[in-house]
């Protein structure tokens, strides 16, 4: 027995090993003892108690590859506080919260974006970490950025800032050809690079199983390639943060509502003071009701023997709810239903539609009556001051069309985004299952308390 | 002239296992197998270079049961042979083995086992002495350096006269350690090879070498080895030393003679402890053990690991126990000494205090105290891959691309250097959670493939080294082939058998006698068996990436990925440089947001340092050995190539 103890001993040199004799007395060699396990505080947390058997406790380091010790060995405090990073996994990878905006993505080696998915490679212990504070789905004072990028009297509860609200159109028939809509984006885009007000754009590029990726385009007659709606997301901040490290100049970002968010939490948050968010001169946002997983798309376009590259085009024409899907040689028309099968997870918690955070924000203008009138125009809501100069810049340059909006168009928009945000607010205290956890927002923000359901707040 | 070739009567300074390959050469050996595996490989290692001055023929052979298989074949065509493995080589062996007993001998032929008590440098502490009773096969235990070269002499004189196999067993602590050796005699005639088969079915010298008949052939090998235990009983190899009634016998072999020897001087028991040493351990000789069982009433039996020895002497004292009274035994069983791990003199000699009731002298009081603050001060010395192992990134790569995938994959380890990613998972970066023998990795993997319709939907991926997979693991692949598991198998092609000193295998052109031999082509045999093959350089971060993910991706078949590099240490590598590596301390960032030391805290090459003034990674030129990895994966490209 005696022996069988030393052996351990000379086996494990270098850790204790107590026989169940000392097991009583365990705690009292750690007490008397503590005093020099203070000074070696890491000994005393570096290592972990295995108890092998009746007879014996082995104490071993924790995980040999583990990077407590390393830290302790170069004098590093120890850290107590849970990574960036392990809260990025807990608080949005494993909620099913991720948007796959990327935003996380590309600032660093531990996160990358395969497949339409947020990896975490390998695990990162900072605890002041960008990819935390940048994510549009953590925490943050969602109402001090509202206020700190538009003007407050311009703010609604439904859809955001409202400088100006139109219909609008490229005024190149050429390029409203190509475009899903009116071609306002692609337009826009060609006036600001003419301008020089950027001197590049960040859009999203499909590939041939219909992932995307963030392209930078730097030449305004290679815009119009990007035009049309995707369906899939695209990690375009990822793009945003790679390419900030090497392209200087101003540029301009095509995004998402759930993209807009985070370049506005970068451009808005104190740990990006090393200057990186500058050349940020453009969001012109998407209204988004979802994004459809690539997989789960796939796999639907599989079931319609559609092979994935061979789509052309996708949309959703107004009123018959379904997704038409175009190939060269055909058009297919799958009920919403199977589709809504597809959309990510994540879409269902988000409240905001008309991408309340860019400058300038664009959709498809389709409403009930005027369906045929207003084909082949977008809606565009102006939301900043940048934005409007950009905006009444490419009209008076011939670029961009504009008219006046059905009277009942606007409030038409707000019904829709509010509904949204009702129903995002609803499952995501189904989620979280009190009125009290919010997940990435909270009450303490005048729009959402607007939308928590009434009866739910009653309830609390 | 070498070492080996030492004339007769020279004293020469010999490893343990250089006197094994004398002993052998003494005894006439023409063949000389084995596989290698520490602490085995330098009998076979010592004889190859000897092989033309000595007209032998060394093979490093396919895995042992072939090395067992190549060197019986010369015993049966009349020549001295002997097959030498590790441990666990004998399981491999063993089914041959068990045939190989049934069916007898003729030239000698002697079977190797070099152990590794503690598991210094194996992943198991296998015991091979029960296959010498299990198989009815001689063992012989040397417990010195003269005694490892006259044993395996008499070992091949002792299988001829048997005309059956004898098993010699060592020890890491014998086969790796080095004493003086007094030279016999080299013999001048070599033996003419022939195979005779005509004569009646039981006449081993002349008849077919078959088992059978199985019952008839059994029983004259039993009569055999009565007489075995007879020449026993006056072998010089069995000793004792001590006095004529000591209070305590000990009984042991082996290198734990050596240990009995220094714990009685330590403790000064020299008149009060004998030690019977056995050098014929099994089958044990009666007569000899009866007088020195009747000297005292306590018994203390010193072995390595499993109460082998005990056991054998206490059927034996049961059955002599109306002529010598009742004993009473120490040893594993009344865990006065532990059946696991290595002994050494201070766990024998903790054994004799407890017996004796004596004394050591006691350690000072405050010794616990003072030894864990020491024990806190040693620095963490992590097992991990050398600096410039192609192994590193190739489990780079495999983790990314089970990270990537997202499903929990996992790797089925085997053995090589590469088990390191599973005794350190940090150096494995956590992928390998399985590791069993030669070639189990891609049995498991074959394994858990099959159980998706149980809903195990986690991709299988399995590595083995370019010595392992000639060993043991094309029979496994074949199984995954053709009962379609999805797995992605992935050779750590390093271009030799490297953990072991780089014996050449079947993949290379060249034989253990450094003959020009031809290769087999592990890519070729993976093609012909149906899967789907890819090579790649683990270095080329990019493309073997983009493999390993496409390979993860593509469900339902066997994929080969082959990952060609050499090992940092071999030959044509060591002390060469692909790159002039260093670390532009301008662009690092250190343990800033944006990076974290991704090369320090994660990567983990030796040769990549932390320097904690200028909080910036540090190239160790001297530990590089410029294997370019490092900058692929700096986030920064403040790793730059010269």
């Amino acid at each position: 027995m005696i022996n069988r103890l030393k052996l351990l001993k000379k086996i494990f040199s270098g850790y204790i090993i107590q026989d169940e004799a000392d097991v009583n007395n365990f705690n009292k060699i750690i007490t008397e003892s503590k005093k020099d396990l203070n000074k070696l505080n890491f000994m005393k947390k570096s290592v972990v108690k295995t108890t092998i058997s009746k007879k014996f406790i082995i104490i071993l380091p924790q995980n040999p590859g583990c990077d407590i010790n390393a830290n302790q060995k170069l004098g590093c405090p120890m850290r107590k506080k849970p990574g960036s990073q392990a809260k990025l996994k807990k608080d949005v990878l494993e909620q099913s919260l991720c948007t796959g905006c990327g935003a996380c993505v590309g600032l660093c080696p531990y996160q990358v974006v395969y497949r339409d998915r947020t990896v975490q490679l390998h695990d990162c212990d900072l605890t002041d970490g960008k990819c935390y504070a940048f994510c549009p789905r953590t925490p943050a004072d969602y109402g001090q950025i509202r206020e700190s990028l538009f003007d407050v009297s311009d703010v609604t509860p439904e859809i955001g800032a409202v400088k100006g609200y139109h219909l609008s159109r490229a005024a190149d028939p050429a390029l409203r050809a190509k475009a899903q809509h009116g071609g306002t984006v692609t337009a826009l885009l060609g006036v600001a690079m003419a301008e020089s007000l950027i001197d590049s754009a960040i859009v999203s590029s499909r590939n041939e199983e219909l992932e995307q990726e963030g392209r930078l385009v730097e030449a305004k007659s290679q815009l119009c390639d990007y035009a049309k709606s995707k369906f899939t997301v695209s990690p375009t901040v990822a793009a945003f943060n790679r390419l900030m490290g090497d392209t200087a100049g101003k540029v301009g970002v095509v995004t998402t509502p759930c993209q807009a968010l985070a370049l506005a939490k970068m451009k808005t948050a104190r740990i990006n003071d090393d200057g990186k968010i500058n050349p940020l001169n453009l969001v012109i946002g998407l209204f988004c009701g979802w994004t459809l997983s690539v997989e789960s798309f796939n796999r639907l376009l599989q079931q319609y023997q559609i092979s994935p590259e061979a789509v052309t085009g996708m949309d959703i024409p107004a009123g018959k709810n379904v997704l038409e899907i175009y190939t060269k040689a055909s058009a297919t028309s799958v009920p919403m239903v199977e589709v809504d099968a597809c959309v990510r997870t994540a879409c269902r918690y988000c409240i905001d539609s008309t991408a309340e955070f860019a400058d300038l924000s664009v959709g498809a203008a389709r409403f009930g009556g005027d369906c045929d009138e207003m084909c082949g125009w977008n809606q565009i809501i102006v939301r900043s001051e940048f934005g409007k100069q950009l905006m009444e810049l490419a009209v008076a340059r011939g670029a961009l069309e504009i008219r006046e909006a059905p009277a009942s168009a606007l409030q038409d928009l707000k019904n829709a985004a509010a509904e949204k945000k009702r129903k995002a607010l609803k499952n995501i205290v189904e989620k979280s299952r009190s009125v009290k956890n919010l997940l990435y927002l909270s009450s303490d923000d005048p729009v959402v308390r607007k939308y928590l359901d009434a009866g739910t707040k009653q309830r609390s | 002239m070498t070492k080996l070739l030492s004339p007769a009567k020279s004293k020469v300074l010999f490893l343990g296992n250089e006197a094994i390959a004398r002993g052998a050469l003494e005894a006439g050996v023409s063949v000389a197998t084995g596989y290698p595996g520490t602490p085995s490989s330098e009998v076979i290692e010592s004889l190859a270079h000897v092989a033309s001055e000595r007209n032998l023929y060394v093979e490093w052979s396919v895995n042992e049961k072939v090395a067992l298989e190549v060197a019986a074949a010369a015993s049966f065509a009349g020549l001295r042979s002997m097959a030498v493995m590790k441990q666990n080589g004998v399981n491999v062996a063993s089914d041959f083995l068990l045939h190989l007993t049934a069916s007898g001998t003729r030239g000698g032929l002697v079977l190797v086992s070099c152990e590794d008590p503690g598991a210094l440098s194996s992943v198991n502490e296998g015991e091979s002495r029960y296959f010498a009773r299990m198989l009815e096969m001689p063992l012989l235990e040397p417990s010195d350096f003269q005694e490892a070269k006259d044993l395996t002499k008499w070992a091949f004189e002792l299988s001829e006269q048997i005309g059956n196999v004898v098993m010699l067993r060592s020890v890491t602590r014998m086969s790796h350690a080095s004493g003086n050796v007094i030279c016999g005699k080299l013999p001048v005639k070599s033996r003419k090879a022939h195979f005779e088969y005509d004569g009646s079915v039981m006449d081993s010298s002349r008849g077919p070498m078959i088992s059978t008949p199985v019952v008839a052939k059994h029983l004259l090998h039993q009569e055999k080895l009565k007489d075995i235990e007879a020449l026993f009983e006056k072998s010089p190899f069995n000793r004792y030393v001590g006095p004529g009634k000591p209070e305590l016998l000990i009984i042991t072999s082996s290198a734990c003679f050596l240990y009995a020897e220094e714990a009685v001087e330590m403790l000064g028991l020299q008149k009060r402890v004998g030690i019977l040493k056995l050098g014929t351990t099994w089958p044990l000789p009666p007569k000899l053990l009866e007088k020195h069982l009747r000297k005292t009433k306590k018994i203390l039996i010193v072995e390595e690991v499993l109460p082998f020895l005990e056991e054998n002497v206490k059927v034996l004292a049961a059955s002599l126990v109306s002529r010598i009274g009742i004993n009473t035994f120490y040893g594993k069983y009344d865990e006065m000494l532990p059946s696991a791990g290595e002994l050494n003199p201070d766990i024998v000699a903790a054994a004799l205090c407890h017996i004796l009731k004596v004394k050591r002298k006691t350690l000072p009081a405050n010794y616990l105290n003072d030894s864990q603050k020491a024990a806190a001060l040693i620095p963490v010395r992590e097992q991990t891959f050398c600096a410039g192992c192609p192994h590193r990134a190739s489990f780079w790569n495999i983790h990314n691309a089970i990270a990537l995938d997202g499903r929990k994959g996992f790797v089925c380890g085997d053995i090589g250097c590469y088990s390191m990613a599973a005794l350190s998972p940090a150096t494995g970066y956590h992928t390998m959670p399985t590791l069993h023998s030669m070639g189990s990795g891609t049995g498991l993997a074959s394994g858990f493939a099959k159980l998706a319709q149980f809903g195990l939907d986690q991709p299988i991926l399995t590595v083995c080294g370019d010595s392992t997979f000639y060993h043991a693991v094309i029979p496994a692949l074949i199984n995954a082939q053709h009962n379609r598991a999805d797995i992605t198998f992935i050779v750590l092609d390093n271009a030799g058998t490297a953990m072991t000193g780089f014996q050449p295998h079947p993949g290379l052109a060249i034989s253990a006698m450094k003959e020009v031999v031809p290769a087999v082509d592990i890519a070729a045999i993976c093609s012909a068996i149906g899967a789907k093959v890819a090579v790649s350089d683990p270095f080329d971060l990019e493309t073997t990436g983009k493999i390993l993910t496409s390979f993860l991706a593509d469900k339902g078949l066997l994929k080969v990925l082959i990952l060609r590099q050499a090992c940092a240490l071999s030959p044509e590598k060591k002390g060469k440089k692909i790159f002039d590596v260093k670390v532009n301390e301008s662009l690092c960032l250190g343990d800033a947001c944006g990076c974290n030391r991704l090369c320090t805290r994660v990567f983990r090459c030796p040769a990549l340092t932390w320097d904690r003034t200028t909080k910036k990674a540090v190239v160790d030129e001297v530990i590089c050995a410029g294997c370019g990895v490092c900058v692929s994966i700096c986030p920064q490209k403040a790793i730059i190539k010269l």
